[in-house]
């Protein structure tokens, strides 16, 4: 057993650490509302490799794993970052894995977006995590990975949590391109899709942590009845159960991690615990955070509302979390009676 | 970053578990219930040894070289079984206090019996005004030439009746409060002066009040420097807010799936595959994987030398009372039926479980102290608990 990062994921962690703390200051959160993507941000993170830093070597990538992934989706999410990343990361890997070599070398150079589609209602009335910025997304189509690129003239819809997201009108995956077919093509785009749940979870981790600090700080400054308010239990109590929390969905990250990429048959369960957990705990740390602001954390140009809104839009805008419960369910008990298993079928 | 278990920890398991299958008997489970004492000696002294009461000692000096992961897989198969593992462990952590800053003579007198599974030690802290604030001690410790003279009560002495000695907190400065002016000491139970009072617990535990009547206690017996034990007191502290058993929690969610998986419903169908029990399982898994995780990190960060932090030992107790409550609900009207009844549901550990989760959040420091403990250390808060109080009269 061994908890700790290495030397280069160490490394890796600190240069988006400083990244995102440099680059991403609040001010550039904001002026990417509401379309939440910010193309500058885009064009650095690009290259920095950050898509391909989990595909191997041979495929073009840094031959790193979904641990140094998750280690940049949390800093990112610590500092809200305007830019997709658990969708898009994911899916270099997926086509890695399908081999779809050309599609991918134009997603690790960053000219195309590609992202994926994570529910299972026809692509055309889905509200699409990245749909706004996306060049191309992938979907399931009757046991077929397919292509679906961007039709003209879509129309953002802003939203809660300043996602970019949209509808790709009169699409139907059946005319995508067909990139894979068969069992072993399902089963990638399904290990996607749990490698969104891990990268959701880390940046909802990083986001927790930062919510909690965001809190920390204020109630450290701001005084009544003559002391600062930290010093009451019923302000600070909450913050610290927060913090351990925040820690323990960062250990179930991490093992989630661990777990996919060693083939662990527990991989799946804990992808789903680690985004259920994070979601959850995303959820208390900025909605105390925002009420030991008091009327403050109401006010728009306070930081604290803008985590407080995504604190919630980044698990929704996925799935919804009592769906999610029984896809664990599931996976940790074998289906049950009543299963929703997944949100695509295998069986198709 | 690995999170296999390591083929050294299913090696000790299984040892362990052949350990309990022969010394952790039906009888011994039942007396246990019905004592609640906590303690067996019959099991101390086979734990003993083997090195097990004091796992992570080296073997010379009656341990068993293990590291703190390999310590928790013993401990944790042991209680798993059912076996008394309060005595051992509580036992340690007045151990690793004198280990750490007792005198030579007294490492010496104390610590090959404990190590052997023939010493019991038990815990001096609380008293009927302290509680939380183990520092407001009243018990007086006097100055008399090679002795010290103890007067005082505690309460909550688990074990008193049974043990060797009590590693007792006293007020050796009488002009002092709060922390400063304290002087540990390590009391032989038979000395003359001490009387005990049983306290039944809800949760099938006795627990005692200790009285101490001009009890006399040679200064060879003293833990640590005069007027010093706050300094002894952290280490025995830190070792149990940083100890991290595996987590009830997750023996709660192994027990109640063995439950869902073996009861069938009204419409016959098994337990496992009713929405409504698999939804509440789901739920609880998670929050046993989560405490697990943080003692595993407490293991971990141990081992390399950092320093946890309280997060497993908050999270764990917290999360054990909650489930006890929610599985009472899920399994029903026979999971309120105990031990010693025919009707009860899965020999009576739901019912048990219940009854003893509640004082988990309170006696490895209570989970207030805790959360004031992280919000200080970790996030820089202003402390909460001003010292108002006055030197003691």
């Amino acid at each position: 057993v061994n908890l700790g990062l290495n030397e280069e994921q160490h490394a890796t962690r600190e240069i988006f650490a400083n990244l995102f703390a440099k680059e991403v200051p609040a001010d550039r959160v904001r002026r990417a509302e509401p379309l939440g993507h910010d193309v500058d941000l885009w064009r650095l993170v690009v290259s920095t490799g950050v898509l391909g830093v989990a595909v191997a070597e041979s495929s073009g990538g840094g031959g790193g794993g979904l641990l140094e992934l998750a280690l940049i989706a949390e800093e990112a999410g610590r500092r809200l970052a305007p830019v997709p990343i658990a969708e898009p990361a994911a899916t270099t890997r997926l086509l890695a894995a399908i081999e779809a070599d050309e599609l991918l070398i134009h997603a690790l150079d960053g000219s195309t977006i590609v992202s994926l589609a994570p529910r299972q209602t026809p692509l055309a009335m889905q509200l699409l995590p990245d749909g706004a910025v996306a060049d191309i997304v992938l979907a399931v189509e009757s046991g077929r990975v397919v292509a679906v690129t961007r039709p003209p003239n879509i129309r953002l819809i802003p939203n809660m949590g300043s996602l970019p997201l949209a509808r790709w009108n009169d699409v139907d995956a059946v005319n995508g391109e067909v990139l894979a077919s068969g069992p072993v093509a399902l089963r990638h785009f399904h290990r996607a899709l749990d490698e969104v749940r891990v990268l959701r979870a880390a940046a909802l981790v990083g986001l927790a942590h930062e919510a909690i600090e965001i809190g920390a700080r204020y109630a450290k400054e701001r005084r009544a009845f003559g002391v600062p308010i930290g010093t009451y239990q019923g302000v600070a109590h909450p913050l610290a159960d927060a913090v351990v929390a925040a820690d323990g969905a960062q250990l179930l990250v991490w093992k989630a991690c661990w777990a996919l990429d060693a083939e662990d048959p527990q991989g799946p369960a804990l992808a789903s615990m680690a985004l259920l957990f994070a979601g959850r705990t995303a959820l208390q740390a900025a909605q105390h955070s925002l009420h030991l602001h008091g009327g403050y954390g109401f006010m728009a140009e306070y930081d604290i509302q803008l985590y407080y809104r995504r604190a919630k839009a980044w698990l929704t805008v996925f799935t919804d979390p009592g769906r999610e419960i029984h896809v664990l369910a599931d996976r940790r008990f074998g289906p049950g009676r009543l299963s929703r298993t997944e949100m695509l079928d295998l069986s198709s | 970053m690995d999170f296999a278990e390591p083929e050294d920890w299913k090696r000790i398991r299984h040892e362990a578990e052949k350990f309990t299958a022969q010394y952790v008997t039906d009888a011994m489970i039942r007396d246990e219930l019905e004592s609640g004492d906590g303690v067996s000696r019959t099991l101390m002294k086979a734990m003993g040894e083997r090195g097990w009461i004091a796992p992570t000692w080296p073997v010379e000096e009656g341990g068993a070289g293990l590291d703190p992961f390999q310590a928790v897989v013993v401990a944790d198969t042991i209680r798993q079984a059912g076996g008394p593992t309060i005595g051992p462990g509580t036992t340690m952590l007045s151990a690793n206090a004198v280990r750490a800053l007792g005198s030579t003579e007294l490492k010496a007198e104390i610590l090959p019996g404990v190590a052997s599974g023939d010493t019991l030690i038990c815990l001096g802290y609380t008293e009927p005004e302290g509680g939380s604030d183990i520092f407001a001690c009243r018990t007086k410790a006097t100055r008399d030439g090679d002795e010290w003279v103890i007067n005082g009560q505690k309460m909550f002495t688990t074990f008193a009746h049974l043990a060797d000695y009590c590693f007792l907190l006293t007020r050796s400065d009488p002009d002092s409060y709060g922390p400063s002016g304290i002087t540990m000491f390590l009391v032989p139970m038979d000395t003359a002066g001490i009387s005990i009072q049983a306290v039944r617990t809800m949760g099938y535990e006795r627990t005692n009040i200790v009285f101490y009547n001009d009890v006399r206690v040679g200064d060879a017996h003293r833990v640590g420097d005069v007027h010093e034990g706050l300094r002894v007191m952290r280490v025995a502290l830190e070792a149990e807010q940083n100890i991290a058993p595996a987590s009830r929690t997750a023996q709660l969610f192994r027990t109640a799936c063995s439950w869902a998986e073996q009861t069938l419903g009204p419409e016959g169908l098994r337990m496992i595959d009713d929405d409504v029990v698999r939804e509440r399982l789901a739920r609880l898994a998670i929050d046993a994987e989560v405490a697990q995780l943080l003692g595993l990190r407490a293991a971990f960060l141990e081992q390399i030398g950092g320093k946890p932090g309280p997060h497993a030992a908050l999270f764990g107790p917290e999360s054990y009372v909650a489930w006890s409550s929610e599985m009472v609900d899920m399994v029903g009207p026979h999971a309120m039926v105990g031990w010693n009844d025919p009707e009860t549901a899965e020999g009576g550990i739901f019912e048990w479980h219940y009854r003893s989760a509640v004082a988990s959040t309170i006696y490895g420091g209570s989970s207030e102290v805790l959360r004031s403990l992280i919000a200080e250390q970790r996030l820089g808060l202003p402390r909460s608990r001003p010292r108002v109080d006055q030197p003691s009269t």
